[in-house]
């Protein structure tokens, strides 16, 4: 296979980016194939690079072929910030999901209005509250007073980081990428893996919520 | 003759007293809504007579000890279906009594037939097609509501939980429904019909092709249904996944999960490589690419200027901060920029105006100007050349100049002098 038609898929990757059929329909579509993945494999061998995927291949990003000592530095750094901004993150899930009066929490290829989502909070004081209080979060990093310059700061930062996606430059609406449902997959697998009790927590929460 | 005429009497008895219930509750249509919505109807709210007369219609009734006064079932039935209400729409399978009922009927016109009573006979045939046309309206009337729910996406219920139970309903519903169809026996329909055209029709044919249809219909929802009953799970795992991390973060926030990258095996999702970003830069070793990076050059000159274009022109509200200061930098060299072109002006019309015209150096240095000698001279011989052409002949500017080199004939410009020739 000619591995150069791939070129600027393999940058993308290259360039640490997620790809899913949000973010680029055509580049997902021919990872989706054995032959491409292998070819890609093959060609990055030398930078000990493979391409890897999330469990229901949905999202497709560039791993460590060989898991060598820096390798194994890196990957620590990186779940050290990954953990960092987990719960910002979370939080702001849980508040878009409130606030929009959705049955879930966003997941790949939903779209946002930015302006709905302002309006609804600024008529609401607990929201209002809740997006304040993420939004100066460091991983946020929005020192603004006003709904508006919070939900775009937060917005901006989310595009950065791959999460969402705005089509159009100009306009204030966003669409979700496959990175969501990594995060969440991450997030799944740490709750079993450090054994979390999750279930208390409904529990408790649902007292504090009587209460 | 009689019972013809019996019939006939019953018939507009029945006629009547549904004509006057029918309007009894259209002229209490706005308190028993209220009754509907609210599940209990106040005494008070109507006088003693019409309410005598609405629990006679079997439209209301009292429950034993209580004050209030409720909806009767069919009537709250009635409602809820005229207005889609899915969350109180009830769905009667109970096909096994239609079944007895049609079999009565067709034996009544066995009867009838053996009797020669042709009346009786058309009477039983119209009760028969009635209650087949009963038994598929009902299995129409489910299906129905049955995918109205399913469109809405049960958007009559407000929460996820309670969609999940709607949904089990639903399920349970089609179920029941399912059943009920496999008590419909052809066989004995058929049987039933021996010998009988019009009732082969009614019973066998049109029944068959109508229950065949429901019961692809029925299958097609129970698949949505399940589908969607799955969508359900899955968010409802998420959200709970989501609310409850963030809960436990909240109350851990020290929390550090363990080391994964340093275990022989590292989970798949945690390994996501760093970075790599192919640099290139341009090399000219290479002769047969010398034109396609001229080309290149070329573009990005030109993308270059049409960027500086937009920059200037795109100053708009939103920017955000980085921009914003870039905006005020680019201010800053606008207003030099401007500065150094009115200076440049001054000293065209000190010109005009003095005897004995300094020279453009002379001037910048008697108007202690701030600009360097160079992007002086420059930019006098720039307003002279930006000058119109009338303007131009009255202005003479000489150059003193000085050959660099013997060699080639490249000369540096040391001073100018612009004069002013009056016409």
């Amino acid at each position: 296979m000619n591995i150069s038609v791939h070129g600027p898929l393999v940058e993308q990757l290259l360039a640490g980016q997620f790809i899913c059929a949000i973010t680029n329909e055509e580049y997902f579509a021919k990872l989706q194939h054995d032959d491409v993945r292998e070819g890609i494999d093959e060609y990055l061998k030398p930078l000990n690079r493979r391409v890897a995927s999330n469990d229901d291949n949905s999202v497709y990003f560039l791993a460590y072929r060989d898991i060598d000592d820096p390798a194994r530095e890196h990957l620590k750094q990186q779940l050290g910030v990954v953990m960092s901004s987990l719960l910002p993150l979370l939080e702001w899930l849980t508040y878009v999901q409130e606030a929009m009066g959705s049955d879930g929490i966003l997941t790949a290829g939903d779209t946002l209005k930015l302006q709905e989502l302002v309006v609804k909070t600024e008529d609401n004081p607990s929201l209002r509250q809740r997006l304040q209080s993420l939004a100066s979060d460091k991983f946020f990093g929005s020192s603004a007073d006003s709904v508006d310059a919070q939900a775009k700061q937060v917005a901006k930062r989310l595009v950065e980081h791959g999460y969402l996606q705005q089509p159009h430059s100009s306009r204030l609406y966003f669409t979700v990428t496959g990175k969501i449902d990594y995060l969440l997959e991450l997030v799944r697998f740490i709750k079993d893996e450090e054994n979390i009790p999750l279930d208390d927590y409904q529990n408790s929460q649902a007292q504090t919520e009587l209460l | 003759m009689a019972t013809y005429d019996d019939d006939k009497q019953h018939l507009s008895s029945l006629f009547e007293v549904g004509a006057e219930r029918l309007k009894l509750i259209g002229d209490n249509a706005k308190v028993l809504m209220q009754g509907y919505l609210t599940g209990g109807i106040d005494p008070a709210a109507l006088n003693e007579r019409t309410l005598r007369r609405l629990i006679n219609a079997r439209v209301l009734y009292q429950p034993d000890d209580s004050h209030e006064l409720k909806l009767r079932h069919p009537v709250t039935q009635l409602v809820a279906a005229l207005v889609t209400d899915e969350s109180r729409r009830a769905i009667h399978a109970d096909i096994a009594d239609k079944l007895v009922a049609i079999r009565g009927f067709v034996e009544g016109l066995r009867e009838a037939q053996r009797m020669g009573d042709s009346l009786r006979v058309d009477n039983q045939m119209l009760r028969i097609d009635e209650a087949v046309y009963d038994l598929t309206a009902q299995f129409e009337e489910a299906i129905y509501s049955l995918w109205h729910r399913l469109n809405s996406n049960f958007g009559f219920v407000s929460n996820l939980s309670d969609k999940i139970r709607e949904n089990e309903r639903a399920q349970q519903q089609i179920k029941r429904l399912i059943d009920g169809m496999s008590l419909i026996d052809f066989d004995e329909l058929i049987e039933l019909a021996e010998g009988n055209p019009t009732l082969r029709k009614i019973l066998v044919s049109r029944l068959q092709q109508q229950m065949s249809a429901h019961h692809g219909s029925l299958l097609e929802v129970q698949k949505r249904l399940v589908e969607l009953m799955t969508r359900f799970r899955e968010q409802q795992e998420r959200s709970l996944l989501v609310l409850n991390m963030a809960g436990f973060l909240r109350e851990h926030p020290g929390f550090m999960v363990g080391d994964y990258s340093y275990r022989t095996q590292v989970p798949a999702l945690v390994n996501c490589a760093a970075p790599i970003m192919p640099a290139a830069a341009v090399v000219l070793d290479k002769p047969e690419q010398q034109s396609d990076i001229a080309q290149l050059v070329h573009t990005l000159y030109r993308e270059l200027a049409l960027k500086q274009k937009t920059d200037t022109s795109s100053v708009s509200a939103d920017a955000l901060q980085g921009s914003v200061q870039s905006t005020a930098a680019q201010q800053a060299v606008e207003a030099r920029q401007q500065q150094l072109k009115e200076d440049a002006m001054r000293y065209f019309i000190h010109v005009c105006e003095a005897q004995e015209p300094p020279s453009a150096l002379a001037f910048l240095a008697t108007e202690e100007l701030p600009w360097p000698p160079e992007v002086w001279l420059f930019q006098v011989l720039a307003e002279y050349n930006a000058l119109p052409r009338q303007e131009q002949k009255l202005f003479a500017i000489t150059r003193d100049e000085r050959r660099i080199s013997v060699f080639n004939h490249v000369h540096i410009i040391e001073d100018l002098a612009v004069r002013f020739k009056a016409a």
